[in-house]
């Protein structure tokens, strides 16, 4: 029997220090795994092509058909009105001889414009104050007050004195639109802040001498990316049917806009008799509330890190 | 050991009070009357149970709490309260903290380089883009991480190499003093002696000072130098490590001594535990102050307990 010599059982195995801090795992980026993360299905995607298809269309159809809702060339065409949808025209004719089909589209190419502006400015001006807002606690003192004023403020009140007083228009609309709304936003975001503002990497960079502004735009928006992004798609589509709904109560765009509002408060008296005329615009409507809703949700859930694999 | 008298006061604290508010009624007091010195040099602990004030002590030093009463000087300059623009800025970069909570203190959405970076950003603390990239692979290094992993996310590192990154974050300001918040309470327990050592070994190369918080009582034996116990808000005892280890003399150090656990089955079966309650001794009074047991061992204590403590040390 071999003696077993105890210095040689045993020796030290060698592993190398640097090479057990590697990580291995492939590069992680944030705006890469959201977009992997939102084509992952196809129904997003094949909606989102239905979404960008519609959008652009009602943008640039109007451009070229020359419809203008003061002129109405066939008024004295009898063989021109009321016409089904058939393949000379498309979704028919109304009572005073346009095509729906230009009547739709410039219509909604005008709700599309105000509800996207309109929710630029409320997002921006919301973030940036509620942003401040969260962070500084003597701001909070009187915004707070400020914020229970205007948000008791009965708006549809409001909606009617400002257009009666700034007169129907895309400007006036979209003040109308933005000027409480904002707020809204702002006390939203300004909660969100107050979570996040405590937490201890934020006194971490308080310590390291971080200025208000670089922590808001490095420590707390990047975290808030998901809550802004399901906002905005709840924000863009309830701000199309707002528009819709203020035109159709004669309060949002006048008679020389077109409008997806007023056009379906125009055909509502033929609904019985004419239905084509009164769903269609409706029709059109919900297709681009839904579309942009459901991608934006999606988009949301893709914003968010716990989503990504 | 060395005597302590003749080294230079880096930090020091005189009768600070830190108290929280609620709406003005009630005051709550999470620090009374604190006063410690913290020489150049040294690992200062400051140890006690949760809820005893060890962190608000920290985090005022760092001015995150203000103080209610007296004040915090930093190299003879008062730094608590109201500073001047160029104080401030001198203050953060002489005193930087290490974090806790590794999982909670680095920003998840920021990469390592910018989280690095963030203090030489705010102070523009390098000449270009190369010398600050140069600054952030040596501060990886530093603390046993590679270059490559500028470029990764928080969420992609252990518990250790987080803990590292903060250390990496703070040490890159050049701080005399570093304030270390529990840094290792909150990592496995296989990596504790890594960060420890670590702290040790930067603590040595940069000839920083500590104050390092803790509750567990065989880590801080092993890296201070000198230690203050503290209990509900309260400094009840200062001595230079082994001194306290030997002769804890304030009921309460007792009691904490006694509960520490052994790794060794026999020993711990015969541990009794000393409880300690606020009947055994009266614990604050006119007449209490921080005396003088034994050289450079203070007890917070009366003159007729400093006289009883001498007497049944010297039995």
């Amino acid at each position: 029997m071999m003696e077993i010599q105890e210095e040689n059982l045993f020796e030290f195995a060698e592993f190398d220090e640097k090479e057990s801090e590697h990580i291995a795992a492939p590069r992680y980026s944030y705006w890469k795994s959201v977009w992997r993360t939102f084509i992952r299905s196809k129904v997003t995607v094949a909606l989102t092509i239905f979404l960008i298809v519609l959008i652009s269309f009602a943008l640039i159809q109007p451009l070229y058909s020359g419809y203008d809702p003061l002129i109405a060339p066939n008024i004295n065409k009898a063989e021109n009105q009321y016409l089904p949808p058939s393949s000379e025209h498309i979704f028919g004719t109304d009572n005073i001889g346009n095509e729906v089909w230009d009547v739709v589209w410039a219509g909604a190419r005008n709700s599309i414009i105000v509800s996207f502006v309109s929710t630029a400015i409320i997002m921006v001006l919301g973030i940036l104050v509620g942003a401040l807002w969260g962070f500084s606690k003597k701001m909070d003192k009187w915004m707070i007050e400020v914020y229970n004023v205007v948000a008791n403020v009965p708006y549809l009140l409001l909606a009617m004195i400002l257009s009666y007083v700034l007169g129907a228009g895309l400007g006036p609309l979209i003040f109308v639109m933005t000027c409480i709304d904002w707020i809204y936003v702002a006390y939203f975001i300004r909660t969100q802040v107050m979570i996040i503002r405590d937490r201890e990497y934020n006194l971490a960079s308080k310590c390291l001498g971080t200025r208000t502004f670089t922590m808001i735009q490095k420590n707390i928006l990047p975290y808030l990316v998901s809550v802004i992004v399901t906002y905005i798609s709840r924000e863009i589509p309830a701000l199309i049917s707002y528009e819709v709904f203020l035109s159709y109560m004669g309060l949002g765009l006048g008679t020389n806009y077109a409008s997806l509002g007023r056009t379906i408060s125009q055909y509502k008296s033929f609904m019985t008799g004419y239905p084509h005329l009164f769903w269609i615009p409706v029709l059109v409507l919900a297709a681009i509330a839904i579309s942009l809703y459901v991608v934006g949700q999606k988009l949301a859930d893709a914003t968010d890190p716990r989503t990504h694999r | 050991m060395s005597a302590t008298t003749d080294r230079e006061v880096l930090l020091s604290l005189k009768h600070v009070e830190i108290s929280f508010d609620n709406g003005g009624k009630h005051k709550f007091k999470a620090v009374q009357d604190a006063n410690f010195d913290i020489y150049k040099g040294e690992t200062f602990a400051l140890v006690g149970e949760s809820g005893s004030g060890k962190t608000t002590i920290g985090r005022a030093i760092m001015r995150i709490n203000e103080l209610s009463d007296g004040e915090i000087t930093f190299e003879g300059k008062r730094i608590s309260g109201k500073l001047s623009k160029q104080e401030d800025t001198a203050v953060i970069r002489s005193i930087q903290m290490i974090f806790q909570d590794p999982a909670a203190s680095l920003n998840e959405r920021a990469t390592i380089e910018y989280i690095i970076s963030e203090g030489l950003y705010n102070f523009h603390l390098y000449k270009n883009e190369e010398d600050r990239l140069a600054k952030v692979d040596r501060a990886l290094e530093e603390v046993g991480l590679l270059p490559e992993h500028k470029s990764r996310y928080p969420h992609e590192f252990s518990g250790g190499q987080r803990q590292r990154v903060g250390i990496a974050r703070a040490l890159i300001m050049e701080p005399k003093l570093v304030v270390a918040d529990e840094p290792i309470s909150a990592l496995d327990v296989s990596i504790r002696a890594q960060v420890l050592n670590l702290m040790n070994k930067l603590k040595n190369e940069k000839s920083l000072t500590y104050l390092f918080i803790a509750h567990d009582l065989s880590v801080v034996r092993f890296i201070a130098d000198r230690i203050a116990v503290i209990h509900l808000g309260r400094i009840v005892e200062i001595a230079e490590t082994e001194e306290l280890f030997a002769y804890p003399i304030h009921p309460y150090t007792i009691s904490l001594l006694s509960a520490v656990p052994m790794p060794d089955p026999i020993i711990e079966k015969q541990r009794e535990p000393i409880v300690y309650s606020e009947t055994v001794q009266e614990k604050t009074g006119p007449d209490y102050a921080m005396r003088e047991i034994r050289p450079e061992h203070y007890v917070y204590c009366t003159p007729e307990q400093a006289k009883a403590y001498a007497e049944a040390l010297d039995k």
